[in-house]
């Protein structure tokens, strides 16, 4: 008799992810997915708003990453109005560089929130450590002063994304063809030299290295398990600049294998041209994969560990990061890496490279000049615009069109967690299998090796990923072939 | 309720007109009664009561916020309430207490003034004004209802700072 394992997170947050594991009659594993159930609508009800509300109104899906759909959105006006990449008509210095000082502010502070909010207690107290200990709360007990830096660091991204968007959540900056302000040179000088409660910036690097720190002893410590632990295949895709490396608010789309070959590098407005979405009657969200190597072989990783195997350098712009690149490309035998923990890594080496880049940002004397946008004549209208930045979690993809009047009447969002839908899948297996197969008995140990493995992604499926570690709700059932609950366990 | 009387809060009788203070609403104005934590912030910027205070609209509070907390003399907090043995609005001193409703999104007032003590070496006089809400739907505007739970508890906290101003609140 076969049997089916439910692990149901339930949170107060909008939509959850679900895991179901089935098991046949000797426990072994034949089956794991990652179901996501939750429904937005987003892209039904801009429709009919005016072209540049847009920007505005979908930064509001999400209260982490909001910063990354407004400026996804800003690409796609910027378009539509004609002077887009698409029109080969560069933006201004200024507006770009404000847009990714913004941009970089909320990868410093998303990914500080998802490292040590939810990643880093795991690596401190162990996996299997007690769910009451292994929480935020805990490190607070543990290491008050550690906590007290990272709530500084956090804070100091918040107030950067104030500093250029206004508010520290869905504020506004971007404006079709641009930018609504600029930056003083008071505001950079806060931000460079501290202020009252505001960190410096060196003392933001400072504090940025310490998170490889915190990665580099659990994974001296915990090698075996941190090397194993879901070692799943798939393509890396990432934006680049014209050197192939990362950029995050602009560039070409570049998928690359395992070897590191380019699989294909294309202008990101040909997005559909490539990709295929399939979808399954057990989850809403889609399956994109590349058309030309189908579903198996063309689906993508996008993200922290994406990027880095991707990037070849950062360069000596941001000479910290760089190195801890190196050390992981080192690590890695100059091949992609496909082991899952190591998105942690690369999420701490994306923590420094960030800060790095803010402070060359804010040396920049752009930031302060007058040409905020453009506005070309009307005859430039295309009603239809595509944009793609790097988000925290990897590649977003905006893409709208309007009618004569100006209003939206189409919208798709292709969002990073839906870009690592098959790859998160392949984890919940390969973890199911490890830790699951041939078990009796469903512990909180065995539980909680499925999340670490789905919030490794820092997936936008609330719950999954914004419950603290040890505290996320669970209800966990083992069913047999006729639906019959044989053994559940709840916290 | 009334706590005019009550001895434990004794000292919001004190001004909340210094700069070592902080009224922080805690809501969604789009979620209908949700927004009573912002609407109270928002009388309270518009009636000018308060105006050396520093005022604070959130979705819901951060761990950050131990940090914001620390720099502060006294705090109000002002959450809308679905407790139903609240009447219109209960006022309480909170004590710091460190619990699991942690996540990224959200985090107790108790915990954070625990947080605040612990890594901050902080502790400000914090207190929770609860405001009971009913309806919670994809809307903008209080309920009737929830609107008049508004007026009753802004009344009573012009009342409050009004007794100190003129020294008449004995306890």
């Amino acid at each position: 008799m076969g049997k089916k394992l439910v692990i149901d997170p339930v949170t107060r947050i909008e939509g959850h992810g679900k895991v179901t594991v089935q098991l046949d009659d000797d426990n072994n594993i034949i089956g794991a997915r990652l179901h996501v159930v939750e429904f937005r609508g987003f892209e039904k009800f801009v429709q009919g708003h005016p072209y540049w509300e847009a920007p505005m109104l979908l930064q509001r899906i999400c209260g982490i990453c909001f910063v990354s759909h407004h400026l996804c959105g800003a690409k796609v006006l910027d378009d539509m109005i004609g002077v887009g990449y698409a029109q080969d008509v560069q933006m201004l210095p200024t507006p770009e560089k404000v847009r990714r000082l913004g941009h970089y502010f909320q990868q410093l502070q998303s990914h500080v929130t998802a490292y040590y909010y939810l990643i880093a207690p795991e690596m401190i107290f162990g996996m299997d450590a007690a769910p009451e200990k292994r929480n935020v709360l805990g490190l607070i007990e543990e290491n008050p002063e550690m906590v007290k830096r990272v709530v500084a660091l956090r804070k100091w991204g918040q107030e950067g994304i104030k500093l250029v968007f206004g508010k520290k959540m869905h504020g506004i900056a971007s404006v079709p063809g641009g930018v609504n302000h600029n930056i003083s040179k008071e505001d950079i000088q806060r931000f460079l030299k501290g202020d009252d409660g505001l960190l410096d910036i060196d003392t933001v690097i400072t504090y940025a290295s310490e998170a490889l720190d915190v990665f580099y002893k659990f994974h001296e410590e915990n090698r075996e398990q941190v090397d194993r632990f879901a070692d799943v295949p798939a393509l890396n895709m990432c934006l680049v600049d014209e050197d192939g490396n990362i950029d995050y608010y602009h560039g070409k789309i570049r998928i690359t294998d395992e070897d590191k070959n380019i699989v294909e590098e294309f202008d990101y407005h040909e997005y559909m041209d490539y990709f295929a979405e399939a979808t399954e009657e057990w989850s809403y969200m889609k399956f994109p994969y590349l058309k030309k190597y189908g579903r198996e072989r063309g689906s993508v990783r996008v993200g922290p560990l994406a990027r880095v195997n991707v990037t070849k350098a950062y360069g000596a712009a941001t000479p910290l990061a760089q190195a801890a690149l190196e050390k992981f490309h080192d690590y890695s035998h100059g091949k992609a890496s496909n082991k899952t923990l190591h998105t942690n890594w690369a999420r701490a080496i994306e923590i420094l490279h960030s800060a790095e880049l803010i402070k060359n940002l804010l040396h920049d004397p752009d930031l302060q000049k007058e040409e905020l946008k453009m506005t070309p004549s009307k005859d430039k209208w295309t009603g239809e615009g595509i944009g793609v930045v790097e988000a925290p979690r990897g590649t977003l993809l905006h893409h709208y069109k309007a009618d004569k009047e100006g209003n939206i009447t189409f919208c798709n969002l292709v969002v990073s967690t839906t870009q690592n839908n098959t790859v998160m899948n392949r984890t919940v297996l390969a973890v199911a299998e490890e830790y699951l197969g041939g078990q009796q008995e469903i512990t909180e140990g065995m539980m909680n090796a499925i999340e670490v493995g789905i919030r490794a992604y820092d997936p936008c499926l609330s719950c999954a990923t914004h419950a603290t570690s040890g505290n996320m709700p669970l209800d966990v059932r083992v069913l047999d072939s006729k639906g019959n609950i044989i053994d559940s366990k709840k916290r | 309720m009334t706590a005019k009387n009550d001895k434990s809060l004794r000292d919001f009788f004190e001004s909340f007109n210094t700069s070592d203070s902080l009224i922080y609403g805690i809501g969604n104005i789009g979620r209908e009664d949700d927004g009573l934590g912002w609407a109270f912030v928002d009388w309270i910027e518009e009636s000018a009561i308060c105006p050396e205070a520093e005022l604070v609209r959130s979705y819901q509070l951060h761990l950050e916020d131990a940090d914001l907390i620390s720099y502060k003399k006294r705090v109000l907090f002002i959450d809308a309430s679905k407790k139903e043995d609240i009447e219109s609005f209960y006022l309480s001193k909170v004590k710091a207490k460190m619990d699991f409703t942690f996540t990224s999104h959200a985090i107790s007032v108790q915990s954070v003034m625990a947080i605040c003590k612990q890594c901050f070496t902080s502790t400000p006089a914090v207190y929770l004004l609860e405001i009971r809400g009913y309806q919670w739907e994809l809307s903008v505007g209080l309920s009737a209802k929830a609107n008049k739970n508004l007026e009753e508890v802004l009344e009573y906290f012009a009342l409050t700072q009004i007794f100190y101003k003129e020294g008449e609140y004995d306890g």
